[in-house]
Formats: C-alpha cells, structure tokens, sequence
C-alpha cells in the first residue's frame, strides 16, 4: 500500500517511504551550516543535562550544598572574588547570599528546562493532533465545532490561565509534570490547526480516494493515509513549538509559579538573579546564556530541518 | 489583648521605619555646610514610597503607627511621643503635648497627664484636654476601624464602648479641667506612656469633626497641615501658622514644605535616591530598605556609602514550633533543630551581616527591650550537628521528616531563600525538610489560627513599643491563645508562672526597672525551645545628597521626618 501510496502522492509527501527522498533532505541539512551548528549545540546541551550528575560530580559540587564561607556577608552576601566567585572548584562561580554552586545549578537547570520543554511537546503533539485530525476528517458538524474548539484553545488568555492554575494545584503534585500540563494543555491549537489544514488539502487526493474506494475503513484512511503525509509538517512545526515550550517555563518560574525550592531551573535562576545584575552579573550571566543558547540552537534546527523538508523555501534560503 | 498586628503590619509600616546611625556609626549628615537646627528651615523635602505613609485612611483614629509614626507625627502631636534623638535614647518616651510622661497611680493602672501651654489647632483654636479625650474616644466608633487594639483592652468600659458620636462619653477618661486628662485602667501597665505616643491620643475639635469625612480635612495640632492628599497617590504638606517651636520641642520642622510620592517601586525609589538628580537630591524614602544586590552595588561606591543609614526596629525572625503537634511536642527535638540550625546561612539568605545580626534571644538586641544576651542552645554560626543528632537518637528521631512552612515570597524575610537555608542545615542533622510554601495573602492567618497552624514554620516578630512586654506577652502568655484566630502564642505555650510574671512586671512603671526583668524572663523562656531564633534584621537607607540630619531613629528603625533638612 505505502508504495502505491508513494506514487500517486507527488513530491510534496514525504511518507516513511523513499530513502531517495530522506537522503535528499539529509544532505540539505548537512550543508545548511547554522542548523548543524544548532544540532551539536542542542546534542551537548541534551547530553550535558542527561549527565547532570556525573558532570556535577566531577566539579566536586551539589545543587544544594551552602558554601557561606565564599560570601561576602558584610556586603549583601556577594560572593569573593572576580565574575562572582569563579574558582577550580566553583567553575560558574557561586550564587549570591547562599553559595551555592552555579554550574551544577545550571546543569540541573537544564534538566528541568528540557524535561519540561519535551514533554510539553509530547501533550501538545498528542492533542493537536488528535484534535486536528478529527476536525479534518470528521465531517462538518465534527469540523465546525473543533474549529471553535481550537479558536478557543488559541485565543485563551493562557499566562493568566496558567499562573491561577499552578497556584491552586497542590504542592504535593510534581511540579515538572504540572507544568507540561499546564504550558501543553493551553498551547496545542496551533499544531491541531495544521494538522487540519494538512488533512483538508490530504483528503482530496486521489491515494486516500483509492483507499476509501478500496473498502478501508476512515481509522485506517486517517492513521494509515493521511497521518503519515501530514507528518512532516507537523514535525517541523513541533521542533519550532520546543524552544517556545523552553520560554514558557521560563517565564512561569520566572513569574515564581515554577518548580519550587530548592529545585533549580533557568527561569527560577533568572527570575532571583535579576536584582544582581550590577552587582554580580556572572549571576544573570549564567541562567541568561544557558537559556539564550538553547532556544538559539534549538531554533536554528528546526528552521534547518524545516528548509530540507520544503524545497521552496530551501532555494528561498539559500539564494 | 496586645494582638499585634505589627509583624504583618510591620513589614508594612514599621520596615518603614529604619533607625540611627549612618554605617560610619553616627547621626550623619552631608552637603556643602553643616546641619544646624536653628538656621535648618526652608525648602521642600520630597518622600518617594511604595505605600502610602499614613496607612488607608488619614485620620487619627484609624492609623497604626508605632511611636506616632513618620509623617502622621507631622500633623498630629499627640500626649506623648517617641524622643527625637538619634541612637539608644530614641527608644525612650518625651512629653509631646503633655508635660510630662504622664503621672501613674494606683498601682499603674491610672495615668494623669497635664497639656502644655500655648497649644493650638491649624485654624488658631487652643487645644484642651476635652479635644484628646474625643480623639481617643472617637477611635472606639466601629465606622473608624483600623487603630490600634489597646485601648478597648485597657480602659475601663472600653470593651463594650461604640464611641461618642451618639452622645456616650467614655467615663474611663475623665477631664477635671482644659489642661488635665486621667486615664484609668482595668488593669496595671506600666507601658502606657508608650501607647500614648500613638496617633489615637492626637486631640480632635468635635466641632469639626465629620466621622468618617475627617480624614478629607484632618485638623493641623502639629508643624505642618495638609494641602492636597490623593490616597495612595500623593501628599503634600505646608507649615501650619499656628505651630511654633516654643510649644514643641521634639520637632525641628526644618523643610517649609514636604511632597510625598507613593505607588513607586522599590528599585525606582533606591535608583532614584542613588542617582540624587534634580528633585531627588532633596528626597528621601520613609518605607524603602535597600536590598542584597543594591547593598552590594552600593558598598562598593563610597560616595553612595556615606548616603546610607543604618537604623534598627526591634524585631525577631525566628522558627515557630507548634507544640502540639507531633513530633515538636518533644523537647528534645525541638533542641535538636535549634542546635542544628546555621544562624549565618540565615543571615546570608537575607542580605548578609550588614543587613542582619544572628539571633540567640527571642528579644531584640537592643537594651530598651531588656536584652539579656544568653544562648540556649549554643550551635556556633554554623550549628552543632553531633549535639543535634545525638538529641534526635535519645527521642527516638533518627530518621526524622518533617514540613517546614514559609510564605511563598521573601518579602518579610520568611520566604523561601531562609527556608531552603534551614532546610540544608538540618540536613545536616540527618532531618529531611520538606518545605510547604504558604499564599503571602493567607500565611499569616494559616499561622494565627491554632486549627491551621503548621507544625514547625517561619515566623517574626515585631513589637508596637520598644519594650519587652509587646515583645514577649503575645508569644509566651498562656492567656493570649486565641483558638479562633489572631493568636500569636504559637507554641501553645500556658505556664501560670509565666503568666504571673507578666502581670507582676506590667505593674512596673519605670522601663527602666522593668527592663532586667523581661530580660531574666526571656532567658527562662529560652530553655524551652518553644522559637528558634534565627536573626534580627537591620536597616539601611539612602537618603538625597541635599538632605541633612539624616539619622534613623531607633525606635521604629525609619527616617525622623519631623528632624531632616533639606538646606
């Protein structure tokens, strides 16, 4: 079925299908030098929060550990020395009135940013899809009302939303998981809108008139025919949602409806470092950067893996 | 009963205020020539502050100040007042309206008081006993919420009292005469000198007095009278022509006109006092502390340096047990956590040792409180693990867990950065904190209500008046344990002996008597292990590089408005 599929779909549908065409976007992807440079940043970040621990270990420091004796008390609890307390033990340097150590705050910080970042993705991707595809190839009745459905999710005051339903939710509940929920539940109504969009423009094409013609049943159309064809847009567009889904836990910690103490993430770090910034930049340094770079990277990919997949814009880029 | 509403209130009003001293460690002042009170008048003192200096209604009855406050002492003089001088001795009461102190008798629960002469109103009227016995009765009415909760304790009848406007005079304050006021009690306080600093005791004309509408117009008794006020926005004060020196001497009144901003942030109020431009030269703050970062900023700029003060209100932030629950009703545990605690990563966790002292006394460490130094539990800066744990193994403990509550945010120094400082401490000791952040909105009644209250959590503690019993009483007298709220014995902590030691010390008029004895009692109380005192915050404040005679007084730890110049 698939080969059939492949031959009456045209160039534009890159099913699981022809290794001609993977290869194809392989190599664009490896000449466009910003997306590969995004790739090995986002491969060491991931690698580096993966072993947060070892690397923590190997600095010799913990997340949590007070290190009063490396603060200046007498004035406001600044650490010692130059770019706020940068030494062979503390190779970030230390965070202000606790001493605590920054590079394992960081590293940890990471975790936090990327757990939350992939499994909102994976909330977001479960639902916008569903959703879409239901709406495309439900009918009208099924079309008309998840198309309100997805105006609804798209318009909703979602920061407002998001910082009410942290504070209400018990603290007993897991705070990362919590904040998938919250940022994926409010922020799938683009990726269903495309995903519709893809089904409506999919459905009409003669393939998926074999298909139906051929006596299989609308599941199967949807999930054999259609999903694979809507994929790659989707996946393109997920791999630009991620570094927003990394901003949005930012911004909730930053707002303090994040992880709770003494757990560290970027936007916590960033939201107690602001104060410091003239007194001890290294402080907003750190979290700013991590985060800048991540996003960066990520951003670079997925722009990257968005021109190989899409011929048209790919010349466009590359003129 | 002495409900104080000051810790939540203090944070609000009282960090207002900041004390004595600049850093270099006397009253300072600066600009091109020296401060000299007989040549300081003239010019316009600016206030830049986050809230309003005279609380949600500008009227004497309805202001919570604590020794007449910072600007509400500028437009009402009251029977006594806080002494306008910097250091220790501003701790003490001087006669502000009255002649003196005041006059105890039978067994300190009568006061008398004699007004001065040449006292008069804003519009010229002279001010008579009758005109301080209406403002304080005024204060009873239920429409003027807000005041200070001692005087329906204390006077006799004043439980069931509703206020004069409907022609009931309150027979507990009588007035023999225009220039004699006697107060009596239902019981003996010797701290009512204390209490008669606050703007309750302010004399209000009945003739022009509208109720709720008085605060439109509040009538002048002091240096200045209000021009235009716009709650929470503004305030702008002129000098009142009928005020004069020679009838005041606890006020030097030197700028001609003041001008208060409000609504403000504390970074724009710091960066503003900072950079001194313009206006701002001649400004300064009456609620705004500087913060870890601004001190650490600013310490390293000597020009800023010499524009702060430092100044101390008495106040304790300490960790809370709740006796009775498990497992805090065992002493032993309660030892164990107040030997394993880092009292430096504490102080660290609020801004560092210039803007913190380590605390071993549930009193403040100021000798009006009748600090006695002592230490209970002695953990060094940085707690005795091997103590604690060997506590914890003799109460059976050794793999102890408990939840530590704190207010979700660091504004009153109970937030999550000292929470997660005690929490790596007793790590130390083998305890396992977890930490339940608390609403700021609702941390306060969860603590206050016996049936809510957590187990262990991080509290503070502000008296109204420097002196131990405010300190002392709602914490440790059995009596103020208030089941349905507003209770501030945390510890549920009821000993007759204790209870009859307040009573016997409340008889003592002279502070001074009365001081080696709250200190004698705060040290007994210590043994318990019913609080961990953790630190006492301290004070710095910027000031404009115009403005003169810039000490923080040290009784409420805040600028003496009435004592600054701006020539």
């Amino acid at each position: 079925m698939t080969e059939v599929v492949t031959e009456i779909g045209g160039p534009d549908v890159a099913t699981s299908g022809p290794p001609a065409r993977a290869r194809q976007v392989l190599r664009t992807l490896r000449s466009d030098r910003p997306a590969m440079a995004g790739l090995v940043v986002t491969v060491l970040l991931i690698l580096a929060a993966v072993f947060a621990p070892l690397l923590a270990a190997l600095e010799g420091q913990d997340t949590t550990t007070f290190h009063t004796q490396l603060l200046d008390s007498a004035r406001g609890g600044v650490p010692h020395g130059a770019l706020g307390g940068v030494s062979a033990d503390h190779w970030l340097g230390v965070e202000p009135t606790t001493g605590r150590d920054l590079f394992a705050r960081a590293l940890y910080g990471a975790r936090i940013s990327f757990t939350v970042a992939f499994g909102t993705l994976v909330v977001q991707l479960l639902l916008g899809v569903a959703i879409g595809l239901a709406a495309g190839f439900g009918g009208r009745v099924a079309d008309a009302t998840l198309g309100r459905l997805i105006d609804l999710s798209i318009s909703f005051p979602q920061l407002m939303f998001a910082i009410a339903l942290l504070a209400i939710v018990p603290q007993s509940f897991p705070r990362p998981v919590l904040l998938m929920l919250v940022i994926g539940l409010f922020n799938w109504g683009g990726t269903a809108r495309l995903t519709r969009g893809q089904v409506l423009s999919l459905k009409t094409r003669d393939y998926v008139a074999a298909a139906r013609l051929s006596g299989a049943t609308p599941a199967r159309i949807a999930r054999r025919e259609i999903l694979p064809g809507a994929l790659p847009q989707v996946l393109t567009y997920a791999a630009i949602l991620l570094p927003g889904n990394m901003v949005s836990e930012a911004g909730l910690s930053f707002l303090g409806v994040g992880v709770h103490p003494p757990t560290s993430s970027w936007g916590q770090m960033l939201s107690t470092a602001t104060t410091w910034f003239r007194a001890d930049p290294m402080y907003v340094l750190v979290p700013g950067l991590s985060l800048l770079t991540a996003v960066l990277a990520f951003t670079l990919l997925a722009d990257g893996i968005r021109a190989a997949l899409d011929p048209k814009a790919s010349l466009r880029g590359r003129r | 009963m002495m409900r104080k509403v000051p810790v939540l209130f203090t944070a609000a009003a009282v960090l207002a205020a900041a004390s004595a001293c600049s850093s270099s460690g006397s009253a300072s002042s600066s600009g091109s020539s020296a401060f000299d009170p007989k040549n300081c008048q003239g010019g316009t003192l600016y206030i830049l502050n986050q809230d309003s200096a005279t609380d949600e209604h500008f009227d004497p009855a309805r202001i919570y100040t604590s020794g007449g406050g910072a600007v509400p002492s500028l437009v009402f003089r009251t029977l006594t007042t806080r002494k306008r001088v910097p250091g220790q001795a501003g701790t003490t009461v001087a006669p502000d309206l009255a002649t003196d102190t005041g006059t105890p008798s039978d067994d300190a629960k009568t006061w008398t008081y004699h007004l001065r002469d040449g006292l008069k109103f804003e519009d010229g009227t002279p001010i008579t006993s009758k005109d301080v016995k209406w403002g304080v009765e005024r204060s009873f009415a239920p429409e003027l919420t807000g005041g200070i909760p001692y005087l329906r304790d204390w006077l006799v009848g004043g439980a069931d009292y509703q206020g004069p406007y409907k022609g009931k005079e309150l027979d507990s304050i009588q007035t023999p005469d225009d220039k004699t006021i006697i107060f009596k009690l239902r019981k003996p306080e010797g701290d009512f000198p204390y209490v008669a600093t606050a703007t309750q005791f302010a004399p209000v004309p009945k003739a022009k007095d509208g109720g709720t509408a008085f605060e439109k117009h509040p009538i002048s008794s002091g240096p200045y009278k209000v021009q235009t006020h716009v709650q929470d926005k503004s305030l702008t004060l002129v000098r009142n022509p009928n005020w004069s020196r020679t009838a005041d001497d606890q006020r030097l009144a030197c700028p001609d006109k003041i001008e208060a901003t409000y609504g403000l942030s504390s970074a724009v109020i710091n960066q503003r006092l900072s950079t001194s431009a313009g206006k701002d030269a001649n400004a300064i703050t009456t609620d705004t502390d500087l913060s870890p970062a601004e001190l650490a900023r600013i310490s390293s700029d000597p020009n800023l340096k010499k524009r702060t003060v430092r100044g101390q209100f008495g106040y304790t932030n300490f960790i809370a047990f709740n006796t009775k629950v498990k497992p805090f009703d065992d002493v032993r545990v309660r030892q164990a956590i107040s030997y394993a605690v880092n009292r430096q990563a504490a102080v660290n966790a609020v801004g560092g040792s210039s803007l913190a002292a380590p605390a071993t006394t549930f009193l403040p460490d100021q000798a009006a409180f009748g600090y006695q130094p002592y230490d209970a539990f002695p953990a060094g800066p940085t707690g005795n693990v091997a103590k604690a744990k060997e506590l914890l193994a003799q109460a059976g403990q050794s793999n102890l867990t408990i939840t530590l509550g704190h207010r979700n945010s660091d504004s009153h120094q109970d937030g999550p950065a000292v929470a997660t400082a005690v929490q790596e401490a007793l790590k130390q000791a083998g305890i396992t904190v977890n930490l339940k952040a608390y609403d700021q909105a609702s941390y306060r009644s969860v603590q206050t209500k016996p049936a809510t209250e957590p187990g262990i959590f991080l509290s503070g503690w502000g008296a109204d008046w420097p002196t131990g019993g405010p300190f002392l009483a709602p914490i440790f007298d059995g009596r103020q344990i208030l089941k349905d709220g507003g209770n501030y014995n945390f510890a549920q902590y009821d000993d007759p002996k204790v209870n009859g030691e307040f009573d016997a010390i409340n008889r003592i008029s002279d502070p001074v008597q009365a001081r080696p004895r709250w200190g004698a009692l705060d040290a007994e109380l210590g043994e318990q292990a019913l609080t961990v005192p953790l630190f006492h915050p301290i004070y710095l404040r910027l000031y404009g590089k115009n403005v003169k005679n810039t000490y923080l007084d040290q009784w409420r730890g805040s600028y003496d408005v009435a004592m600054v110049s701006v020539k």
